[in-house]
């Protein structure tokens, strides 16, 4: 057993990406007999290989389009890489685009638990957990309400808020520290920071390079699909600057 | 729930996946529980309507059927439970399908996110039609005892039916949420052929007045004998022969293993292509 927490070796991530037309059966039928093949297929990643410990920070940074995201999705087992093997020893909290895959029709209390129970928890734990987190989110008085009713700012909250009550041994962050008010920010930046003293091992992607230099322990950055550096965060982070 | 994820590693795929339904009971649980609040709740009558909505829709047909066209059954039962048996079966079949394709389908934004395995939706959309077909049992008792007829002692036997339509949708529904997922108009494909296989299956006719070769197209469609089956445990009308019972398991058994192989192999493309 290693003791890395996450450890992705030689990754490859291809997808196929079909031509706009060929959406329909009728379509794929017609280009199957004529022999066209509409699909290209698209290298999002080439060739990563990084590991990531108990209390340590990893940033990814790069451009738009450049495979953040994508490795995510691999981390948090959503996607299988077409080569390599990406390994994650312990359990997985996932904030891919906060709020995302609530419903806006359920109740926030009904949305929690169905989240909660989604990540893996079991629904007695999080019926006692919901009033702590609706409380720490501040969003007490609205839990109730469908989720319809909230502000962009209050999903997010709820959406970080779920993701961090969470007890789990890897955290990813997907662009979301921006979120909410000053003082909530302020509030969410101190509970990463618990969290990754706790020992969770955290993946962060985001833009902000300052966000990066203070909580980052080390960079990796994406050009393309590719890895073009790793290593310490002053290191990459200068070389990113000057590139 | 196990903890470590390797890629890499081979892992037995329905040994995997029966430890994960065990896992994700609660989540099973949960998706139930608010799919049949959701059904109950939007509406005034709540769960009466249950038992309201299969009682007018055989009373049309009874009235079309007895009333209007004099059909009689040959063996001189009641047309009533007859043609509610046979709704009622399809309606279980028809949503269960349907719920569960679509909710693999419409589940996308979250399977992208979170890692869920896809079957767990469409195991809990089975599930809970299952529940609405168990609720209009209640209306059918009601239509026999109206007409005088009386159930079997096999009636609990039913419960075979019940587990044998969900592997049945369950399979069919986790191959045909790949066509969905991936191609637009194979909705209205899936719609014309459900419609095709209503017409047979021995619904509202009974099999003896069909002609030969219809008879037979009839008798291969599994539907036939998971229907007779229902109908003679439920109350003894109709005929279920060893064929029929050997068929319904089969047929089961079959789609389902089916349908969680090529799920398998698909789902990794679709996901990624999305």
């Amino acid at each position: 057993m290693t003791s890395h927490v996450i450890e992705v070796e030689n990754v490859d991530l291809k997808y196929v990406i079909r031509h706009g037309r060929a959406t329909t059966l009728k379509e794929a039928a017609i280009s199957a007999i004529k022999g066209i093949n509409l699909d290209i297929t698209v290298s999002a990643l080439t060739d990563i290989s990084f590991t990531v410990d108990r209390g340590e920070v990893l940033a990814i940074i790069g451009h738009n389009g450049a495979g953040k995201s994508s490795l995510l999705k691999l981390i948090a087992r959503v996607l299988p890489p077409t080569s390599g093997v990406v390994k994650v020893n312990g359990s997985v909290a996932p904030m891919l685009e906060l709020g995302a895959g609530f419903n806006p029709e359920l109740s926030g209390e009904e949305n929690l638990l169905l989240f909660g129970v989604l990540l893996g928890n079991r629904t007695k734990e999080m019926q006692s957990r919901i009033k702590d987190i609706a409380e720490w989110a501040g969003l007490t008085e609205h839990i109730k309400l469908p989720l319809r009713t909230y502000s962009t700012g209050m999903v997010a909250r709820l959406g970080f808020a779920v993701a961090t009550f969470q007890r789990s041994d890897v955290l990813i962050v997907d662009e979301i520290l921006g979120v909410g008010d000053t003082e909530f920010q302020k509030k969410s930046k101190e509970r990463m920071g618990q969290l990754i003293a706790g020992g969770e091992a955290t993946i962060l992607v985001s833009h902000d390079l300052k966000t990066v230099e203070s909580l980052a322990t080390k960079v990796l950055w994406l050009d393309h699909g590719k890895q073009i550096m790793l290593g310490g965060t002053a290191e990459v982070l200068d070389a990113y600057r000057k590139a | 729930m196990p903890n470590i994820y390797d890629s890499s590693a081979r892992t037995n795929y329905f040994k995997e996946l029966t430890t994960n339904l065990w896992d994700q009971r609660d989540l099973i649980t949960l998706l139930v529980k608010r799919d049949l609040a959701v059904r109950y709740k939007r509406s005034v009558l709540g769960l009466l309507w249950t038992l309201i909505n299969p009682l007018l829709t055989s009373l049309v047909l009874w009235m079309v059927f007895v009333q209007i066209f004099r059909a009689k059954l040959a063996d001189g039962s009641q047309f009533a439970p007859y043609v509610l048996a046979g709704v009622l079966l399809m309606t279980f079949f028809n949503q269960a399908f349907m719920q569960a394709t679509e909710s693999i389908a419409s589940g996308m934004g979250i399977l992208q996110k979170v890692y869920v395995r896809p079957h767990v939706f469409a195991f809990a959309s089975a599930i809970s039609n299952s529940v609405n077909f168990i609720l209009g049992l209640f209306a059918l008792l009601v239509v026999t005892f109206l007409v005088d007829e009386g159930i079997s002692l096999l009636a609990p036997l039913t419960v075979l039916v019940i587990f044998c339509m969900l592997g049945l949708t369950i399979g069919l529904s986790l191959m045909t949420s790949i066509l969905f997922i991936r191609f637009d108009d194979s909705k209205n494909i899936v719609a014309i052929v459900l419609q095709l296989l209503f017409y047979l299956t021995p619904v509202f006719y009974p099999k003896d007045i069909l002609s030969a070769p219809i008879r037979f197209i009839v008798s291969i469609n599994p539907l036939s004998s998971y229907l007779d089956i229902f109908r003679f445990v439920f109350a003894d009308t109709g005929k279920a022969t060893l064929f029929d019972w050997v068929y319904m398991f089969s047929s089961s058994t079959i789609v389902l293993v089916l349908g969680l192989v090529i799920f398998k192999r698909a789902w990794a493309k679709s996901v990624v292509m999305m």
